[in-house]
């Protein structure tokens, strides 16, 4: 959470106007802390409902279901706990990346696969974060879940870089290719997401594996606020 | 790791959604849940009564933000270790009111669950495995005593 107040220019703490600046900066900023933290607890309530549900559901496809959309709910969490680090305008995409390749490659529990991180420094708006988040998610949790047969080691290469304009993140893997699954409603939220963020998604079969890379534009224009 | 007794955890948490989810993860991961408080006193006294090994403690309880004060005393009179658990990680006093360390909220399943295996074992050895892992960051007297070096708290 960024306190607002600490932005402020030096002024005289003698001046009026000054002082009711200084006030409704810190009440701005109390308020935002209030709704930052609210979020965060719901969240954390959403995920907690699914957790638990899940836990009481039997059928293995139900379960499968419930854990996936758990899996997406915790990418857009992961987004909150992030947000207003620094500028709360801004959403720092590598830190993002790291964070969740980490707890996406925990939960695969797969020590056959490698996974490398390559990542610039690199910022998109905090507007763009969870569609971001999402569209990661569901390219990297492919990868891990489809490309690579159990008992079928290998390597997932994660990078992102820095254009100047774009922020371009990529994800390679030397498993099974295009031939593998490709679940429908997945595929749905990186086409629709990529389509909101007017960024660039780019599928190729890498021989062995897959390689994907999506190129996101670090300003959104007036399209989105 | 010589001694099979399980961990004994108090979980101080007001949201019972949160508190019962948690409470599964704990037992998963091996652990014995002895206890579940939703207010600062209601705490205290169940960790001086209990004495639980690690007491789970969020900072926005029934009664207010009591969880900093509650921790303290948790950690100082009744001799449990404590982890926040909180939304509010900035909001934390620079010596963590004595606790060992804080998983940011929303955390995942699986933070908690490796959060869970890695404190297990500093307790249990009076020294970390390693450093902690993503998600988890320690009190720079729990780095020091534990050896786990400094995680950026946030």
């Amino acid at each position: 959470m960024t306190d607002l107040t600490d932005a402020r220019p030096a002024v005289g703490p003698t001046d009026p106007g000054a002082r009711a600046l200084e006030a409704a900066l810190a009440e701005k900023s109390a308020l935002l802390h209030e709704v930052d933290h609210r979020v965060k607890n719901n969240l954390q309530l959403i995920a907690s409902l699914i957790l638990l549900q899940c836990r009481r559901t039997s059928d293995e496809a139900a379960q499968a279901a419930l854990k996936r959309v758990l899996e997406r709910v915790n990418a857009v969490a992961t987004v909150h706990r992030r947000l207003f680090q620094g500028d709360p305008l801004q959403f720092d995409v590598a830190d993002f990346v790291r964070d969740l390749t980490g707890d996406l490659a925990a939960a695969a529990g797969r020590d056959d696969l490698e996974i490398v991180l390559d990542l610039d420094h690199a910022s998109i708006p905090a507007s763009s974060a969870a569609a971001f988040a999402l569209v990661f998610n569901e390219l990297l949790g492919n990868a891990l879940r489809h490309a690579f047969p159990m008992g079928r080691a290998g390597r997932i290469a994660v990078s992102l870089a820095d254009t100047g304009s774009a922020c371009v993140l990529t994800i390679a893997d030397d498993g099974v290719g295009m031939a593998g699954h490709t679940p429908a409603f997945g595929s749905m939220i990186v086409k629709l997401l990529c389509q909101q963020l007017r960024a660039e998604l780019q599928v190729t079969d890498a021989q062995p594996g897959a390689r994907v890379t999506v190129t996101v534009p670090m300003t959104m224009g007036d399209k989105h606020s | 790791m010589t001694d099979t007794a399980p961990l004994q955890v108090l979980i101080v948490e007001d949201e019972a959604l949160l508190a019962e989810e948690l409470d599964c993860l704990v037992r998963d991961a091996g652990l014995r849940d002895i206890g579940r408080a939703m207010s600062a006193a209601e705490a205290v006294e169940l960790a001086c009564t209990l004495t639980p090994d690690l007491a789970l403690v969020d900072v926005h309880l029934k009664d207010g933000p009591t969880g900093v004060e509650a921790a303290r005393l948790i950690a100082e009179d009744c001799g449990a270790v404590v982890l926040f658990m909180t939304a509010n990680v900035r909001r934390l006093p620079e010596d963590f009111a004595g606790a060992c360390g804080v998983i940011g909220k929303p955390y995942s399943e699986q933070a908690v669950r490796t959060a869970l295996r890695y404190l297990e074992t500093c307790l249990r050895d009076g020294r970390a495995p390693g450093p902690p892992p993503l998600g988890l960051s320690l009190s720079p007297r729990f780095a020091v005593l534990w050896g786990g070096g400094l995680a950026a708290a946030g």
